[in-house]
């Protein structure tokens, strides 16, 4: 009897990888982003990152830190005590901690006791972004800070815009390696007809997992045609998206207009950045760039990129709300359906599954 | 109060050196267990034939040259002191299966993430907080210089392993066996770039010396941090006993036992928080024997301390006889 259970429950060698989805354990052993570089002042600010309460500050020589926002004595939020030079003082019974979470001072105690430490996170600040390890801190390498260089290149212009969402992670990043979503989700920005048939190749490098396409001779998307002024014109496209980290996806696209009047090809590049940070399992920080490398100076061009770039997110958080709305809500359960077009998210899914496989599941 | 013990089990054994012995101790229930920070310790509960309930204070190792050991498992070096305490107890006693108990890991030696240089000094078994610090350094490719220091290499337990963590960064220095070959650690720290931060130890003189030559240097304190148990057993401990007056009981302490833990294995619960003579939650009111009191917390002022009617049960001793307490 036992042995047959014990048959039965084994998986099935011809059963399919595991793939992740909202009720997957997140991956913390992964830089994210905490806040743009402007967010984190000497205004402490609170924020929820991968479940866990973070009081977020500058020091005064301007550095990040990131401290667990409950002080150790009576879990009173961090951040709503206050900031004394570098020293982060808890606004109930005044104890008071350095940047790397040191208690400093306990002002009811005759010493400072030495084991009452507040816990820090890993920062890092690149450009406009800041950057935190929720994970094993002892896994914190910076050369594992994913490449984000063109926001802070002179020969690049961003506009951005940040959301807070109520889904999870893995689902938003379904979201952004699914074009043909893009016609029907946002008819009026992103999507034309003859791009979203053409042929999307994926490859996966390691943990990147990479789409990409080309259209010779098409018009341009409104997105790019209209600020660039190249509505009348035929161009050639080519765009390619990358899951590049649990934290990170970054989507390029070049539009090459033949005739341009100097008579030579002239190459228009956009780079998206799409900063996703859980901040439970099931509701996340999403920031974005939209940046590009010609007409810098271009206010209408800002403008047009920042509301258009805006309205297709806005469509996506409602899309994805309302789809984790029906998940959760729904009492019975579904298997949803996968089809060609699937295959990025699937392999995204897989591999966000074997790195959260992968982490050991321990208290700090 | 996080009193919390966790139940383990000895999961392996290996003599590092002739006095050092390496234990791998495993959750009984196999769930994993606490993730310790570098520098980071345990106490460790046992109970002594001889002397009674036994507590000890060890460096958590976290694992071998990078590798992190397995979550429900926790390293520690142990060295056999000369006398029969503790650890000789620990020596002679520990089989691969003994069962005992820990605390959460504590961490009175934290390692700053965000130094941008770092030297760590270890000398003898103060070798193992500072290998878990090696460890994380190495991981996040930190900056950093280490220097080991022993008497001769048979001596120094993991010499192989941190070596060749640390590569070129690391040195081993063998001050022989009369330890006449002393590390110039002025010489080492003049050499050290502004912004290191220097995490040290060892034996007591040690520690003392290199807080000392940091401060000659006119160096910000804070720069030198170290790892000292002050609460540790010294070789003058003594048994003595303990009255408790109003619930009229007498308990023995053993040399390796403090009142507070005689007093819990008693079933006599008693407040405390820190248990190495900080919070000052623990201290009782003393009867009778003050003036034997071997005060060793950091909480009570020198008026309290003089008077000799209080007493951190966590930490301090009576120099033998009775001590009567009013609980
Ligand atoms: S709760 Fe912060 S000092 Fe008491
Ligand atoms: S338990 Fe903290 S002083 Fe004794
Ligand atoms: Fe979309």
């Amino acid at each position: 009897m036992n042995s047959i259970t014990a048959i039965a429950a084994a998986p099935s060698p011809l059963e399919m990888g595991r793939f992740a989805d909202q009720n997957t354990p997140l991956v913390r052993d992964c830089w994210y982003v905490a806040g743009f570089s402007d967010e984190i002042t000497r205004d402490i600010l609170a924020r929820r990152l991968l479940g866990v309460d973070v009081a977020l500050y500058r020091t005064l020589a301007g550095e990040p830190v990131a401290v667990r926002n409950r002080c150790p004595h009576r879990s009173f939020p961090l951040a709503k005590g206050r900031l004394d030079g570098d020293v982060l003082v808890c606004g109930y019974h005044g104890m008071q901690f350095d940047p790397s979470g040191r208690c400093v001072n306990m002002p009811s105690m005759p010493i400072v006791p030495t084991n009452a430490n507040v816990r820090a996170f890993p920062t890092a600040e690149r450009g406009p972004l800041v950057w935190i390890w929720m994970g094993d801190p002892d896994h914190a390498d910076e050369s594992l800070i994913p490449d984000t260089s063109w926001l802070a290149s002179p020969g690049w212009k961003s506009v951005r815009g940040s959301f807070h969402m109520k889904s999870d992670y893995v689902a938003m990043h379904e979201n952004l390696l699914d074009q043909t979503h893009f016609p029907f989700l946002h008819p009026g920005t992103v999507g034309t007809p003859e791009f979203a048939r053409s042929k999307l190749d994926v490859r996966q490098e390691g943990d990147v997992i990479v789409i990409y396409r080309s259209l010779k001779n098409a018009p341009p998307p409104g997105i790019y045609g209209v600020p660039m002024g190249l509505m009348e014109r035929r161009v050639d496209r080519f765009s390619e998206a990358r899951f590049v980290s649990p934290a990170l996806h970054t989507a390029y696209a070049s539009v090459t207009d033949n005739e341009d009047p100097s008579g030579k090809a002239e190459v228009y590049r956009f780079n998206i950045t799409h900063l996703i940070t859980p901040e439970t399992q099931n509701s996340l920080h999403y920031w974005w760039f939209n940046s590009r490398d010609r007409r810098l100076d271009d206010e209408a061009a800002d403008e047009f990129l920042r509301s258009a770039s805006e309205q297709a997110y806005l469509e996506d958080v409602d899309a994805l709300e309302w789809i984790s709305e029906t998940v959760n809500a729904d009492a019975e359960p579904q298997f949803d359906l996968n089809f060609a077009p699937d295959k990025p998210g699937l392999l995204m899914r897989r591999s966000i599954f074997e790195r959260a496989a992968a982490q050991q599941a321990r208290a700090y | 109060m996080k009193g919390q013990l966790i139940d383990v089990a000895v999961a392996g054994i290996r003599q590092l050196t002739p006095r050092i012995r390496e234990y791998v101790l495993a959750a009984v229930d196999g769930a994993p267990l606490p993730r310790p920070a570098p520098g980071a310790h345990v106490e460790l509960h046992t109970v002594s034939p001889l002397s009674g309930p036994v507590v000890r204070h060890y460096s958590l190792v976290g694992g071998a040259g990078l590798e992190d050991d397995a979550p429900d498992r926790y390293r520690i070096a142990v060295q056999r002191e000369d006398r029969q305490r503790g650890s000789a107890h620990i020596h002679d006693t520990f089989a691969v299966g003994t069962r005992l108990k820990v605390s959460r890991p504590r961490n009175n030696f934290p390692l700053d993430l965000r130094d941008s240089r770092s030297l760590l000094i270890a000398g003898g078994i103060g070798i193992t907080p500072i290998y878990s610090m090696l460890r994380s350094l190495v991981r996040r490719k930190r900056p950093f210089e280490l220097i080991y220091t022993g008497r001769a290499a048979e001596q120094m337990a993991y010499a192989d392993d941190v070596a060749r963590l640390a590569g070129a960064s690391g040195r081993l220095h063998f001050s022989g066996e009369t330890a006449a070959r002393h590390l110039d650690i002025r010489e080492l720290l003049l050499r050290q770039s502004d912004d290191t931060t220097v995490y040290v130890c060892g034996p007591a003189a040690m520690i003392d010396a290199v807080h000392a030559a940091a401060g000659d240097l006119g160096w910000q304190e804070g720069r030198v941090r170290s790892e000292r148990f002050t609460a540790g057993p010294s070789p003058d401990d003594v048994p003595f006993e303990v009255e408790l007056r109003r619930s009229g009981r007498t308990l023995g302490v053993g040399r390796d036992t403090s009142i507070l833990d005689a007093l819990t294995v008693a079933g006599i619960e008693a407040l405390a928080d820190c248990r190495r003579g900080e919070c000052g939650l623990c201290p009782l009111p003393v009867l009778e024997g003050g003036e034997r009191i071997d005060h060793r917390d950091s909480y009570l002022s020198e008026e309290e301390r003089a008077a000799g009617d209080t007493l951190c049960i966590c930490v301090s001793r009576l120099r033998g006889g009775t001590l009567v307490l009013d609980a």
